[in-house]
């Protein structure tokens, strides 16, 4: 055995070098041959023939030499790649000649591979290997998080002093950076504009290992105190503000009253902190100062010794924390615990349950479209199981009628294949497109993932060959005689084959079931956020950062001293409604503080948000009032210790009680740069509750609780953020010029900083991940359907047709039109309602164990959802039911029973 | 479909009678091979002897056999053909599988015979 196998490779590789060596054995042997035949003729001249008898006897005894060489061929060469190419051209006339299966076959594939390819790339690009740094697996960053609070949340910014205890006392790192934000401003025409600046550590660069694109990235020398002033630029904020002009490099530019000179541009993929400019700084031990007067907060980066778990790390860094916390318990939790989270989880928090799910329907997608084309093939090959019993009784072997279906199924999987690489490019592009901003990491480049495309290629092309060849198998092991004789009366013949189609289009049925719940349940979610009131009325709202230079505003008088006549001046503007200071941007309600309340003493901390503004803050953004009033343009003017807290505020603090004339302390306020003296505030009004506890990254996104909130004036302290909102009659941005015309001429070193619609920005960080997910999900349960649909028909149509005198003789027999239809919609529909049985208990299992997942708080058992989808099945399976039940009752009995 | 196998039959008797023939006399040009075949049958198998030159193509491509082009008796070119060591040892293994079948064959046969 073992030799024979060997022997047969010997051959075989003999084969494959005559395949490809040169013609040369074929006129060798020509030669040969016509030395032998020379030699028996004159053999035969030798025994008395004549010349021309002995020439005719040779090539008798020798035989037949095109038969010959033909058999020497086929010993010599591959045949069977020649014989390809008229399989090749056999498979695609035959392909043509069926044009919708081939349509749908090669669409169905090419929606498969292209939509799986594209999503998985964008799975692997954002979530699974978006950084471009070589250790980016070992790159952690801490965040404290309040044992009491049940999400993982807290804080993950660090003093300068808790930065240099952390870098260096930990034992886990093998280098430790940090990262500032700071606001960087910049002259630029009549006055000044903003990037958005990060202070970095010395070995930021070392840390990341990523060169300059331009120029070079700061040394450790830059970091020394008489070391000429220099920054790095980011390549988007380069081509944006800069046209990507090299020119730039090496030019010195004043950022924030220093000159700076840039001296390096980094590439495309460096986007560490989302910042436009890099700039040196060494953390000291003492006070810092950061963004608007707060002071300095470190965002900290680490990577892992190699070995070291997050666990080791967690416990190290606990260490150092409790020291900390004994230092400051103010900056501390009663009680707390170190988190170590990946880099990753940085960013990516609010998007990725999104791209999972959508994932997860994509893989559905995937199977439904490969059960599709499995169904396609089945039916069509039934159809020719006489084609093959004719082809192997005419000699074809069974390898060759295997080979000519392989033939047809590559073709098709490769012609899917093509398309699918068409759809994934082009799906890829809308939808990098269509992803909200912000929700990536700044480092990662979305492109075509070639893995995942070989592996759906793979699979889609492993379908179409199984299910293409399994006809092949069972005709060629079958008597040949019987399809032969089968008519097509729809008993004999494919019995096996039928069981395997209905079990597909079941299995099909089920798993559109599955994805349809899952649409429903986005869309729910969706539905559910968009109907949730945020309080307040965003629209024709101008939303812009107002960061003042602190080196002429500490105090409050000096920051009123610039909106007092600003807010005048734009009140003015034409177009403009109203306008107000404030220092928080919705959906964010503003700082945290522990609150008390005169004469009610309590156990537990209190905290409410606060939140400084000046009197037009509840006209522009059209807060009502529940009782009280806002403050008056005197009462800012004056810095009055008042306040107006919202509903949540009384209700949780003082039972619903009348809170006017109560006097509320916020401890915050003393701790900051420009403190208020007196921290007492008596409250003059209720306003109805708007979000305000949506915080970055959380799952809980809007359908947060909302938190208990405080606005004061405004001008009781110089040291907060500084937020500017319009309301205008028009589109809000069209006011931008104006609004910042006035803020010049109020004060030109002053920069309107990322100004924008405030809707704009609220429907971005709300709306924009569930919307993307939602429309993903809608377009995947379309095709689903759409698929499913064509699925169900395409194998009743079959099984109908070959059923054809079967109806005839019940049509003779006496049956009427409605029975025949009957007959067909019933065994349709038996086949679908199994499938959505099926497929609604899978829902419900897959639904009950991603509960915890689900955005937004929807149930994984809806039942509208579960209704819906029921019944959208019913109608399409019905429909596609229902156009070969007709055909098949206007069948005429006559023509039925003599068809043939 | 008998026809075939008929053919098959024939196909591996041939195989074995040219690696024989080259194991008895050395070096064979085809037209040698099929001379000492026509020789020892002594006419009892009607050969077709271009048939020879596909059964030395498979035997080249098994690796039991050699070919190398050389000059024949009356001084032209022609093919040379010898077994190869490994084709002396398939010989022998044939042979005795070969005669083995046909001893098999042949007692059965006689059975039939003495019924």
């Amino acid at each position: 055995m073992r030799n024979g196998r060997i022997s047969r490779l010997r051959a075989f590789a003999a084969r494959v070098a005559g395949f490809f060596g040169s013609r040369k054995p074929d006129n060798d042997f020509d030669e040969e041959v016509q030395e032998h035949l020379q030699l028996l003729a004159d053999r035969f001249v030798a025994q008395g023939m004549s010349r021309e008898g002995a020439a005719a006897a040779a090539r008798r005894q020798f035989g037949n030499t095109t038969l010959l060489q033909e058999d020497r061929r086929e010993l010599r060469t591959l045949v069977w790649i020649e014989d390809l190419g008229r399989d090749l051209s056999y498979a695609l006339r035959s392909l043509g000649r069926s044009r919708a299966f081939t349509v749908v076959a090669i669409a169905t594939l090419g929606l498969g591979i292209g939509a799986s390819t594209a999503i998985f790339s964008v799975v692997d690009n954002v979530l699974l290997e978006p950084f471009p740094w070589k250790d980016a697996g070992r790159m952690v960053f801490l965040r404290i998080h309040d044992s009491a609070r049940g999400q993982e949340d807290g804080r993950q910014g660090y003093t300068s002093n808790e930065f240099l205890e952390l870098a260096e006392q930990n034992h886990v790192f093998d280098g430790v950076i940090g990262a500032s934000e700071d606001l960087v401003l910049y002259k630029q025409g009549e006055g000044v504009e903003a990037f958005d600046g990060a202070r970095i550590t010395p070995g930021t660069f070392e840390f990341f290992d990523m060169p300059a694109l331009y120029g070079r990235v700061l040394q450790p020398t830059d970091y020394r105190g008489d070391a000429p002033p220099v920054f790095v630029l980011r390549h988007k904020t380069w081509m944006q503000r800069f046209n990507g002009d090299p020119g730039v490099l090496n030019k010195t530019f004043m950022l924030n009253g220093t000159a700076r000179t840039l001296v390096g541009i980094m590439p495309p993929r460096f986007g560490w902190f989302d910042a436009d400019v890099y700039i040196p700084e060494t953390p000291l031990h003492g006070a810092a100062t950061g963004l608007a007067g707060t002071a300095a907060q470190w965002f900290l980066l680490g990577k892992l010794k190699p070995g070291v778990s997050k666990a080791q790390a967690a416990a190290d860094a606990t260490v150092i924390a409790n020291h900390l916390a004994k230092l400051n318990p103010q900056d501390y939790p009663a009680h707390f615990q170190v988190l170590v989270k990946h880099l990753g989880d940085s960013v990516v928090g609010r998007i990725e349950p999104t791209l999972y799910t959508i994932l997860a329907a994509v893989g559905l997608l995937l199977l439904i479209g490969c059960g599709n084309v499995a169904n396609l093939l089945l039916a069509r090959a039934t159809s020719r199981e006489k084609e093959f019993a004719l082809r192997a009784v005419m000699g074809a072997g069974r390898a060759r009628l295997v080979r000519l279906l392989l033939v047809e199924s590559l073709v098709l999987a490769v012609s899917g294949a093509a398309l699918g690489v068409l759809m994934a490019w082009g799906g890829l592009k809308s939808i990098v497109v269509a992803l909200p901003p912000d929700v990536i990491p700044a480092e990662s480049v979305i492109e075509l993932n070639p893995q995942v495309m070989a592996f759906t290629f793979v699979a889609s092309v492993l379908t179409a060959v199984i299910f293409g060849l399994t006809p092949a198998l069972q005709a060629t092991r079958r008597d040949l005689n019987d399809p032969l004789r089968d008519s097509g009366k729809g008993v004999i013949g494919g019995f096996r084959i039928g069981r395997l189609r209905d079990a597909v289009v079941v299995m099909e049925v089920a798993v559109s079931v599955t994805l349809l719940v899952g649409a429903g349940l986005v869309m729910r979610s969706f539905v559910a956020l968009r109907e949730l009131h945020l309080g307040l009325q965003a629209d024709h709202v101008l939303q812009a950062l107002l960061p003042l230079p602190e080196s002429r505003y500490k105090t409050a008088a000096q920051v009123s001293g610039f909106f007092q006549p600003l807010l005048a001046r734009l009140k003015a503007l034409p177009g403009v409604v109203d306008a107000t200071e404030s220092s928080a941007l919705p959906p964010y309600g503003g700082e945290d503080s522990k609150i008390e309340i005169s004469g009610r003493p309590h156990q537990d901390e209190w905290h409410a948000l606060f939140q400084g503004i000046s009197e037009g803050y509840f006209r522009v953004l059209r807060i009502p009032f529940k009782g009280g009033r806002g403050f008056s343009n005197a009462e800012i003017t004056d810095a009055r210790k008042l306040a107006v807290v919202n509903e949540t505020f009384v209700s949780t603090y003082l039972h619903g009680e009348n809170p006017v004339g109560q006097r509320v302390k916020l401890m915050q306020v003393e701790t900051l740069a420009d403190p208020a003296r007196d921290q007492w505030f008596e409250i003059v009004g209720v306003v109805g509750d708007v979000t305000n506890q949506y915080s970055f990254g959380s799952a809980q996104g809007l359908q947060a609780p909302i938190a208990p909130a405080v606005w004061v004036p405004y001008t009781v302290t110089g040291s907060e953020v500084q937020v500017l909102m319009v309301r205008s009659q028009q589109t809000p941005t069209a006011l931008m010029n104006d609004v910042r015309q006035a803020v010049w001429a109020t004060d030109s070193g002053v920069a309107l900083a990322f100004p924008g619609a405030l809707e704009d920005r609220i429907n971005e960080r709300l709306y924009a991940g569930p919307r993307f997910a939602f429309l993903l999900m809608a377009i995947f349960g379309c095709l689903g359907l759409t698929l499913v649909t064509i699925g169900v028909y395409s194998v009743l149509a079959y099984a109908t047709a070959r059923k054809t005198q079967e109806i005839g003789v019940r049509m003779a027999l006496g049956a009427e039109r409605a029975d025949v239809l009957r007959l067909v919609i019933r065994a349709g529909l038996r086949l679908v309602t199994a499938g959505i049985a099926i497929g609604l208990l899978v829902s419900v299992l897959l639904g009950r164990a991603i509960e915890a997942e689900l955005p937004y708080g929807v149930k994984s058992y809806d039942p509208l959802t579960l209704a819906g989808t029921t019944l959208l099945l019913v109608v399409t399976g019905a429909l596609a039911c229902w156009i070969p039940a007709r055909r098949a009752a206007r069948v005429d009995p006559m023509v039925a029973l003599r068809y043939e | 479909m008998t026809d075939a196998k008929k053919s098959e039959v024939l196909q591996g008797t041939l195989d074995l009678m040219i690696l024989k023939t080259l194991h008895a006399l050395g070096p064979q040009h085809g037209f040698g091979i099929a001379r000492r075949i026509e020789q020892v049958s002594r006419d009892v198998l009607q050969l077709n002897e271009g048939t020879v030159y596909t059964s030395l193509l498979r035997l080249l491509q098994q690796g039991w056999i050699a070919a190398e082009w050389g000059t024949s008796d009356n001084n032209r070119k022609a093919k040379f053909y010898s077994i190869t060591a490994r084709g002396a040892k398939q010989l022998a293994v044939e042979t005795e599988n070969w005669e083995r079948i046909s001893g098999v064959v042949g007692r059965v046969l006689r059975l039939e015979g003495e019924r």
